[in-house]
């Protein structure tokens, strides 16, 4: 597939940026949009999503949002592609997907439900997993730990 | 939808199958208290006197990869930009008024296509020509910054239709200016055109507006650069201005703060007592291409199309029933969709008397698939590793997209674009822990 854009990932860094994808451009943008950016990526609404250095290093990946939907029985975990090879790894890692637990109450859901993206992933685009809620596990309103490989990120906001 | 045969019965249930629900074992859900609601579906904008004030606006949309495309959209006057314009519902033979004000910075209009005696500021509604004879608009237009213009027509025949620009409508269009229109029978709002036979549950009623964009042209628009629309590349796919997984959040979702509408249908098993009528999906396309949307898993029967009721001149019924909604550009199809639990598949009473087929039998497309982890509506069973798990408590996810698989994409990123589920719970509902 040609592809003639890269666009910025989020609503804060305008304009949008129109450029032939070289990965050193692609690089150059993403480590600057992470220099740059006032806030989490990926909306405009809700809390920031905290972020872990070890985590991101580890998958390649900064998760962006976690919201359930599907009038509650899905969740939508969303995340950032900081590196392409190390996102790659983590994506296909279907044994061990990330695993979102409530903080307010026992349990959460490990039951990951893995969209696998049937592409080259690109650094600086956003990707998800959708996750079923199994029993209304996570709730809107409330905060979850994502773990991942013995790691862990916690206080994520769910919208 | 009536008359469901035996035949599609099956049809339908091994599309369900799959579509990613297998039996893998059982797991029984101890009773819990509260059901949880169904989505809230189509929100209307009514108005007591059937007069709507919108707003041309640009604004920005987000995409589920993570992209901010500059859009133009109708929204409300008292309100901000949005994507697509509000759900205007009217009731047949009403009298309608619509004020379009301008805020873009070049003129533009609404066209009512399959609405008749439209009138814009109360002349005739007709196409603008200029001096040498070439046409400006398909009809009067609000100028840049700051004009409007008053659009009034009686509402024709019950059924679903578009409101879109006029005005430099291959550009305009694909920039957002597109709405829904509602046209309710008088006296019979639960039915989908004039015919009983095409009654359907308040609550389950949801309005499916498909479109697509193409962001380099977007994005020309928004530098002011002139834009080559006949030879643009769409890269989004959307249904009701957002695409997969976004589809599935509800209305007004948080994150989402200019595309106000959701797209996921969310319903119960039929039944002659408890729930006796059907949904309706009312499948529009303003896009430029041909749409063939489809739900897995469930036919739709297809009884308006383009505002006429599908009946012969006797008044014989004309509807039919679809596995593959071809919405074609600017057409709508008015849909009424049931889900039958016609077999009663129980894993202790009525097993599924078959060898159930292996994962790999079961592909949506590439190695993974959806799963409900049992065959049984309100059971749930085990998980396979490599399989998508959406099941809360034991209810089918039902994926419905775009059969043309590059609009079922964000971006070329499977999957997303043109695609939602169809959830439908237990009888008894889902119980909300
Ligand atoms: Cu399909």
């Amino acid at each position: 597939m040609p592809v003639t854009t890269f666009t910025a990932p989020s609503t804060n860094l305008r304009p949008r940026l129109l450029l032939n994808c070289g990965l050193a451009v692609v690089l150059a943008l993403v480590l600057g949009y992470v220099l740059l950016r006032p806030h989490g990526p990926g909306g405009s609404a809700g809390a920031a999503v905290p972020q872990s250095t070890q985590l991101e290093s580890r998958t390649g990946v900064r998760f962006s949002r976690v919201a359930v939907v599907g009038d509650g029985g899905l969740v939508t975990l969303s995340y950032v592609v900081l590196d392409a090879e190390k996102a790659s790894a983590f994506q296909a890692d279907r044994e061990h997907p990330p695993r979102l637990a409530s903080e307010a109450r026992h349990g959460g859901t490990q039951r990951a439900s893995i969209m696998r993206a049937g592409h080259q992933m690109r650094a600086g685009q956003t990707y998800y997993f959708v996750y079923e809620n199994t029993g209304g596990a996570i709730e809107s309103g409330e905060q979850v730990t994502i773990s991942y490989d013995g790691l862990s990120l916690e206080h994520v906001p769910v919208l | 939808m009536r008359n469901l045969t035996h035949h599609l019965a099956q049809r339908r249930y091994a599309a369900a199958l799959v579509a990613g629900t297998l039996a893998l074992g059982s797991l029984t859900l101890g009773a819990r208290a509260e059901a949880a609601p169904t989505s809230e579906g189509l929100e209307c904008l009514t108005d007591a006197h059937n007069t709507f004030s919108l707003t041309a606006r640009d604004g920005y949309v987000s995409t589920p990869d993570g992209n901010s495309i500059y859009m133009w959209g109708y929204g409300p006057s008292s309100g901000s930009f949005q994507l697509p314009g509000p759900v205007l519902c009217v009731t047949a033979g009403t009298h309608v008024r619509v004020i379009l004000h301008n805020t873009l910075v070049e003129p533009t209009s609404i066209v009512f296509p399959g609405q008749s005696g439209v009138t814009a500021d109360g002349k005739p509604a007709q196409p603008q020509l200029t001096d040498t004879g070439s046409m400006t608009s398909l009809t009067q237009s609000a100028d840049a910054t700051g004009g409007s213009v008053t659009y009034e027509f009686t509402a024709g025949s019950p059924g679903t239709y578009l409101y879109e620009s006029g005005t430099d409508v291959a550009k305009q269009v694909q920039m957002g200016l597109y709405g829904a229109l509602v046209v309710r029978p008088a006296g019979h709002p639960a039915q989908a055109n004039d015919r009983s036979d095409s009654a359907f549950d308040p609550d389950h009623e949801y309005v499916f507006l498909l479109s697509e964009v193409d962001p380099d042209l977007h994005l020309g628009v928004e530098r002011g650069d002139p834009v080559d629309v006949a030879h643009s590349t769409a890269r989004y796919f959307m249904i009701n201005g957002r695409s997969m997984p976004d589809t599935l959040a509800p209305n007004h979702a948080s994150w989402l703060p200019n595309q106000p509408y959701g797209a996921m249908v969310h319903i119960k098993p039929y039944d002659a007592q408890t729930n006796p009528h059907p949904a309706l999906i009312r499948y529009l396309n303003a896009g430029s291409v041909n749409y063939p949307f489809h739900p897995h898993g469930s036919d739709e029967r297809v009884v308006t199309q383009d505002g006429s009721a599908l009946a012969g001149s006797g008044g014989q019924d004309l509807s039919y029933l679809k596995y593959d909604l071809d919405v074609e550009p600017g057409q709508s199809l008015d849909a009424l969709m049931d889900w039958r639990d016609v077999e009663q598949w129980d894993p202790a009473t009525n097993p599924i008397p078959t060898q159930l087929p292996a994962i790999q039998d079961q592909l949506l497309v590439g190695p993974d698939t959806w799963f409900s982890e049992s065959g049984y509506l309100g059971k749930k069973g085990s998980l396979p590793t490599n399989i998508t798990a959406n099941n809360e408590c034991g209810e089918y996810y039902h994926v419905a997209h775009s059969h043309a698989l590059q609009q079922a994409t964000n971006y070329g990123a499977t999957f997303g674009g043109m695609m939602t589920v169809f959830r439908i719970d237990p009888p008894a509902g889902c119980p909300t822990s």
